[in-house]
């Protein structure tokens, strides 16, 4: 049907209904047969590893009875503190290691390369190792009028853990704070130089803050990997959770009950830090991407709300 | 008048490509200079070179007097400290075409960085004195709180960069006009620019450069309206 607009002037034709908004769509949405297949598969492997612990040789109740233990408690700890510190050495190491690799100065970017080439390069447990063992090398310590004292009074367990994880997690924490300046706007450093900032203010007030946004997530995903790392230390005779765990698990028979307490244990710490490290993530997405993550609130809720409406309308 | 900037066969290459192949040029004290022609000209690159972000292969460059990133003794020229480059840098305020603003920075943050971090100015003094200018500029948009950035450190140059050519087109004619206040403030200006309307107007001076090197300067309404160089009428023709 054509309507000539000219001579209706603009009056609507008497056989169309009044307007209104449109009527909301409700469709039936597709069905996902291949969602229901998996779930099936995935309880029916689940059982099946259920039912073969059940019929092991565990002594379940082990665990809750020594899930409190003095030792497990001060193992749980140790680990907590040595990460803490390890992580302080890795992130003021890593901070001053990007600097340096950074910096113009040849002699100073090649230490930093050198440094980052030998502890990345190296498996950490080894490191652990040389540490424990540079005994065999230095009788005493010797550092003039300072401090003198034999090597094994000096290095001692703790600090032997520490200096492992620490100058090792220096050398990767000096990768994520070298890519977090290098995203920071050319732009920025030239704009601060144009108003005479020298170079180390240019760093502090404009490239480091900057710099931040890139660096902070990454270093949190490396201290629960480091929580993780800090069972090697067991190696060089450090008790934190897995050394004690061990312990516990050699007097009293229970070997594999004592290692899934644990187990339970660092689930129970890194699933902590995870959370954690969900919300700074969020917090530093602010501004660089235009829909924040969801929640795992909002995300569950989301699912009960598809599952509870089924004619797929939201 | 005395020469505030003085070039003399300034050359720049970066790698194998000469951008700067010998650059004459003087800009007097309290003048507005325009600086203009295609890009990759090397009027940009030039501009860099006046507060040494960029370095100068051959040549020389004087600004108010002094030798831009060197210090001549007798025939030899000594490479001049980092921290002896950022107190010459203190009294050239430049203006990027990208504003280049502190973005984990409020406006006003902006404008005092510099004083308290480079003079050492007291919060509260900086704290007013950026609010004056920035009522001065008109506090709504990037460039405008970028030239107040600049103004802050009270230089004696301001350079320039094609100041809006990355703006909305609404807000062309306010940093212009921000602009224009400035230059009849006295202030001497160095104006990469593609606003002809701007240097004929406000310009004292207009230097049309293609290839890296100068081709025609002159008074901007004499070069804008009657070029004598085939190349400059050309340009203009495309522009205009």
């Amino acid at each position: 049907m054509t309507t000539d607009i000219s001579k209706s002037g603009g009056s609507a034709p008497k056989d169309e209904p009044p307007r209104s908004a449109p009527e909301a769509i409700r469709a039936i949405p597709v069905r996902h047969y291949g969602r229901y297949v998996a779930a099936v598969l995935a309880i029916g492997v689940l059982v099946a590893i259920v039912l073969a612990f059940a019929n092991g040789d565990i002594n379940w109740n082990a665990i809750p009875d020594n899930f409190f233990d003095d030792r497990i408690m001060k193992g749980v700890r140790e680990t907590l503190i040595l990460t803490f510190l390890s992580m302080l050495i890795g992130v003021v190491g890593g901070i001053t290691l990007s600097v340096m690799r950074l910096s113009k100065n040849p002699v100073t970017s090649s230490i930093a390369w050198f440094y980052i080439w030998f502890f990345r390069g190296t498996p950490v447990l080894v490191q652990l190792f040389i540490w424990f063992n540079l005994g065999f090398v230095f009788e005493y310590i010797n550092l003039g009028p300072i401090y003198k004292d034999e090597w094994s009074d000096f290095m001692t367990p703790f600090l032997t853990a520490l200096l492992g994880l620490g100058l090792n997690e220096a050398a990767y924490m000096a990768e994520i704070c070298r890519a977090g300046l290098l995203s920071v706007d050319e732009g920025q450093t030239e704009a601060s130089q144009a108003l005479g900032m020298s170079h180390n203010k240019t760093l502090r007030r404009v490239v480091i803050p900057q710099a931040m946004r890139v660096i902070v997530p990454p270093t949190g995903n490396e201290v629960i990997n480091m929580l993780k790392t800090t069972s090697l230390v067991a190696a060089v005779q450090y008790y934190e959770l897995l050394k004690y765990a061990q312990d516990i698990g050699n007097s009293s028979g229970a070997t594999v009950e004592t290692l899934l307490l644990a187990a339970t244990w660092y689930l129970i710490m890194t699933s902590v830090l995870s959370i954690g490290q969900f919300y700074l993530e969020r917090y530093y997405a602010r501004g660089s991407s235009r829909a924040l993550p969801d929640t795992p609130w909002q995300k569950i809720k989301a699912n009960m709300l598809s599952l509870s409406n089924r004619s797929g309308v939201r | 008048m005395t020469a505030m900037v003085k070039a003399e066969g300034v050359h720049k290459s970066f790698g194998h490509v000469e951008v700067l192949k010998g650059i004459d040029l003087e800009v007097a004290s309290g003048e507005v200079f325009c600086l203009i022609g295609p890009s990759g000209s090397g009027k940009s690159t030039f501009l860099r070179c006046i507060n040494h972000l960029e370095k100068v292969n051959a040549g020389r460059l004087y600004v108010d007097g002094e030798l831009v990133g060197y210090r001549q003794k007798g025939d030899k020229l000594y490479e001049l400290k980092d921290s002896e480059v950022a107190m010459k840098r203190r009294d050239i305020g430049m203006v990027f075409q990208r504003f280049n603003l502190f973005p984990h920075m409020t406006a006003l943050e902006n404008v005092m960085e510099a004083p308290i971090q480079v003079k050492g100015q007291a919060k509260a003094e900086a704290r007013e004195r950026a609010g004056q200018l920035l009522e001065r500029v008109g506090l709504a948009e990037q460039q405008r709180v970028a030239i107040a950035r600049a103004l802050a450190m009270d230089p004696k140059l301001m350079l320039f960069d094609e100041p809006t050519s990355a703006l909305d087109p609404e807000l062309v004619g306010d940093v212009l006009d921000v602009m224009r206040d400035l230059a009849e403030s006295g202030m001497t200006m160095i104006v990469v620019t593609h606003e002809m309307g701007f240097a004929r107007e406000v310009g004292d001076s207009l230097v049309f450069m293609d290839g890296g090197v100068v081709v025609e300067s002159g008074h901007p309404r004499d070069v804008l309206t009657n070029p004598s160089h085939e190349r400059t009428k050309s340009f203009l023709s495309k522009v205009l």
